[in-house]
């Protein structure tokens, strides 16, 4: 009966992930009809409906699409939880042990409660958006600025939050004027470059590498692609991790008594 | 010569493909050369103390992460020129 439903669940995500890729297909208009290989086309988001003055683009269908598929996995495998896991469930605890562990490195807190929720997310939904973009038919959003720039934001904005929170707000106003007034235009100038480079190192590696992957399908279509897109799942897991790091790395300078 | 009736457009083309060749080797070979000393270092550093491995590790990977927001910065601006010039409108015309 177990195994049953397991597969069941399985079956369940499968289906959603075909009706999906059915989807955006139909969204983007019946394949062949485009006539010439364009790089800068085929890279750039295109609006897919409008509602009223906004523009819907490809980059947020696929963000939806992707968080669908999130949602409902993570709602598929919360279900039944169970004392003695099994192999997906230890995969899960897995990760968020990986992520209290780095939390705890760089951060030098015990309790991982309250940042948990801010950097795991962080760390699913990045990975899983460098990902997507293997399916057929799917985009990943991350090749497009805005997405990169929204969670860079976050972290810019949650940074102080955090710090307000845990030293108090003369507490985290002090550190931009430690040791000496002189370093606060220095403090501000590297808050906001650490933004700037945040956004621009998730939007880079993963535009580059698609922009690779691109030129060999067109120069060449069968197989030799494939070395390079196994090559962009490492270099996505790799992103997703050291944006995840640096955030835990910026968080923490700000909660730190003695930054 | 007459300065006015050259095609100024097709040079302007042809400088920015010229200009984005060179800047991304630079660009390349600059940060590839930091990087090599902080994975190097890293690697004596392990090699040295196994037991800080972890930490180490971390360090080390985000040392190659800022390196790499170098080579990263190049490729926005070479891209950029090439797809996205912003001055390439006032040289065609509207």
């Amino acid at each position: 009966m177990q195994k049953i439903n397991n597969h069941r669940n399985l079956i369940l995500l499968i289906v959603l992930l075909v009706a999906l890729i059915g989807f955006s297909q139909l969204l983007e208009g019946p394949a062949g009809t485009a006539e010439e290989p364009d790089i800068a086309g085929e890279l750039t988001p295109h609006v897919i409906f409008t509602v009223g003055p906004l523009e819907v683009t490809s980059t947020v269908v696929n963000t939806w699409a992707m968080m669908l598929l999130l949602g409902v996995g993570a709602y598929l495998l919360g279900r039944d939880l169970k004392l003695r896991p099994g192999p997906v469930q230890n995969l899960l605890e897995w990760f968020i042990e990986a992520i209290e562990g780095l939390i705890r490195q760089m951060m030098d807190v015990q309790d991982t409660t309250l940042f948990l929720p801010i950097v795991g997310t962080l760390a699913i939904f990045i990975g899983s958006a460098n990902l997507i973009g293997l399916i057929p038919h799917l985009k990943s959003p991350t090749p497009d600025i805005n997405t990169p720039l929204a969670m860079a934001l976050v972290v810019f904005f949650s940074v102080p939050y955090f710090g307000v929170r845990m030293r108090g707000l003369g507490g985290y106003l002090k550190h931009y004027v430690e040791p000496t007034f002189l370093m606060l235009p220095v403090e501000i100038a590297s808050e906001l470059a650490r933004t700037f480079s945040l956004t621009f190192r998730l939007f880079g590696n993963i535009l580059g590498e698609e922009i690779i992957i691109s030129i060999l399908f067109i120069v060449m279509p069968f197989f030799v692609p494939v070395p390079m897109m196994l090559f962009s799942i490492f270099t996505g897991l790799l992103q997703a991790y050291i944006f995840t790091l640096l955030t835990c790395v910026y968080i923490g300078g700000a909660i730190k008594a003695h930054a | 010569m007459d300065w006015n009736n050259l095609p100024w457009d097709k040079i302007f083309i042809v400088l920015t493909a010229l200009i984005a060749g060179p800047g991304v080797i630079v660009g390349v070979i600059v940060p590839a050369i930091g990087q090599m000393v902080v994975a190097s270092a890293g690697l004596k550093a392990i090699a040295r103390q196994p037991e800080a491995g972890d930490r180490i590790n971390t360090i080390v990977l985000l040392s190659l992460a800022m390196l790499e927001s170098l080579a990263i910065y190049v490729l926005a601006v070479i891209l950029i020129l090439i797809f996205a010039n912003p001055m390439l409108k006032y040289i065609i015309g509207e």
